[in-house]
């Protein structure tokens, strides 16, 4: 690992949260870091190691990085407390960034949110002013009833020619439905009703924009096979707030990154995204933002 | 829990120690071997809570990546078993260092397991136990299993799944060898996969070895039994439990399956 250095770190009330902060050895450290932690209920490293790949990666090229795991997940203490899932996920990454501005007095981050790691992050981005750039993976979708039915048809037209897939449908079908408690903890938003889900995404958003908080929303080809015009964001596509956010549509790669070739077009398009901003930030005004932040307590209020 | 980065300069390793509460075992330590990919990030959180459960019984626990996995140092791509051997070796000796425990028992899991036989034969290092779970007997069968776990990941994956990636596993066998389930594979490491069967994978006299595997996993039955023929110190033990080794980790799911953890842990000490 020429030119990286790892340090492991445990932070957070009690030292109970752990991960590991890469960032590029000549202490050229950047400005700006980038926060990873956990998808589902993999652990810091992520799919197929993702996490350290893009990280490594990342310092290579001058930008720090902290991946870690929240409450609960992979090497980090369950919370003491008994917060709501989100609360705790978004107090988690502020104990993240607190802790690389206390170790290597930075600032600024990116929140890099893979699949269900797309709910704290936009609660995080939504309370906190030190977070510049949002990307969310395969997080939020609201697809119209057109890219609705063209999924389902396509799906349907490639079991009727792949009939090994007929039996892998039944088998899932006869599986035993997953409990009320995954639903609510794999949902993005918990277990509210989409509609409200779709409302606090909206109102999420637009304040981003206010603040000028960069946002990439990247969708895989394990939502749809194509997508002609931002189509998962459905209604949402062309309002204010979500047009001038950036939108990516990778139908060749899975929300699994379960290829080598999936990875690395991921890293180049994560990477590439995440160099434009910190050059971006490098130029721009050092003060923050004018709009403040919410504090969490409200973000939350609205979730529950 | 102690974060640690350990071994020579030229091949660290991460490693999380969890020191024992207590002084009931002070001569007495347990060194997890992790599985390789996938499965080692599915095991993942069962390791570190059997870690502190052990550690709350009085035993000191270090769990640890290989060189290229988890949070250690390497790419994918430098895999392979002669330096696996030698890094559950590394491991052994930063345990002792730190506890002073002449009785470290290796817990091994999957291709975990199989690299804690051929570590224990190399005679670098001297556990007192190996615990097996599961072990990877055949690299061949295992090899095709991944293939077949891969390609059903894809196709679970991907909203409409490629047809020609069955087709491919069916009639081509160097098809999904070179990556597997999110890792790449080296041609070093597929060929030493390939090679690993029974005949590769002996015991030593001078530890006992106890092998937990499911009631019809035939091949690890038989391999015990060949072993026992050969006058090795192993004992087998049925050990059913639902973790699914391959399967992405997903909310609900078993992550750490409660009677597999109070089995293992009686298992190791």
């Amino acid at each position: 690992m020429n030119g990286i250095r790892e340090i492991p770190v445990a932070f957070g009330p009690a030292q109970s949260l752990f991960g590991v902060v890469a960032t590029p050895a000549n202490g050229e450290r950047g400005k700006v870091a980038c926060l990873m932690f956990n998808a589902d209920a993999t652990h810091r490293v992520g799919s197929g190691r993702i996490h350290v790949k893009l990280a490594r990666q990342l310092a290579e090229r001058g930008v720090t990085s902290l991946r870690f795991d929240l409450s609960g997940r992979g090497d980090s203490d369950a919370a003491y407390g008994a917060e709501h899932a989100l609360t705790q996920g978004v107090q988690d990454l502020q104990a993240a960034m607190d802790q690389l501005e206390a170790m290597l007095g930075i600032h600024r981050f990116i929140v890099i949110g893979l699949r269900t790691g797309a709910r704290p992050g936009l609660g995080l981005a939504v309370a906190d002013a030190r977070v510049i750039g949002l990307l969310m993976f395969d997080g939020f979708a609201f697809p119209g009833r057109r890219s609705r039915w063209d999924r389902r048809l396509r799906r349907m037209a490639a079991i009727a020619a792949r009939p090994s897939a007929i039996a892998g449908t039944l088998q899932a079908l006869a599986r035993r439905p997953p409990s009320r408690a995954a639903v609510a903890a794999s949902a993005p938003f918990g277990p509210d009703r989409p509609e409200i889900t779709m409302a606090l995404f909206r109102r999420s958003m637009t304040q981003l924009a206010e603040r000028g908080v960069a946002v990439l929303l990247l969708y895989s080809g394990s939502v749809h096979v194509v997508d002609h015009d931002r189509d998962q964001l459905g209604p949402l596509a062309h309002e204010p707030g979500l047009r001038e956010v950036d939108y990516r549509f990778m139908p060749g790669i899975d929300q699994g990154l379960i290829s080598i070739a999936a990875q690395q077009s991921f890293m180049a398009v994560v990477g590439d995204w995440v160099l434009r901003l910190t050059s971006r930030r490098a130029t721009a005004r050092p003060e923050r933002l004018a709009r403040p932040a919410l504090p969490v307590e409200r973000v939350v209020l609205r979730t529950a | 829990v102690t974060p640690l980065l350990f071994g020579p300069a030229s091949r660290q390793l991460f490693g999380l120690f969890h020191p024992a509460h207590g002084d009931t075992h002070v001569d007495r330590a347990v060194l997890i071997c992790p599985p390789f990919g996938q499965e080692a990030i599915r095991s993942h959180r069962l390791w570190r809570t059997l870690a502190d459960r052990l550690a709350r019984m009085g035993y000191a626990v270090l769990r640890f990546d290989y060189h290229g996995t988890g949070d250690s140092p390497g790419d994918d791509a430098d895999g392979e078993f002669e330096g696996w051997r030698r890094d559950v070796c590394t491991a052994h000796e930063e345990l002792h260092r730190r506890t002073g425990a002449r009785r470290i028992v290796w817990l091994g899991a999957r291709l975990g397991a199989s690299l804690a036989v051929l570590a224990a034969k190399s005679g670098r290092s001297d556990p007192a136990r190996l615990v097996l779970w599961d072990p990877i007997v055949s690299g061949r069968d295992h090899l095709q299993w991944l293939r077949e776990r891969h390609v059903e990941a894809l196709e679970r994956s991907f909203c409409v799944p490629d047809p020609a990636w069955r087709r491919q596993l069916a009639s081509d066998p160097r098809a999904f060898t070179d990556e597997l389930l999110g890792f790449a594979i080296s041609p070093t490491l597929l060929l030493q996969l390939r090679n690993l069967g029974a005949d590769t994978l002996q015991l030593t006299a001078l530890h006992e070895t106890l092998v937990l595997a499911a009631d019809d996993d035939a091949s690890v039955r038989r391999w015990c039994e060949s072993e026992a023929a050969r006058r090795m110190p192993v004992r087998y033990s049925p050990f059913k439990h639902p973790l699914q080794w391959s399967a992405e980790p997903q909310p609900g799911d078993a992550l750490v399956p409660v009677e597999a953890l109070q089995r293992l842990a009686t298992f190791v000490t």
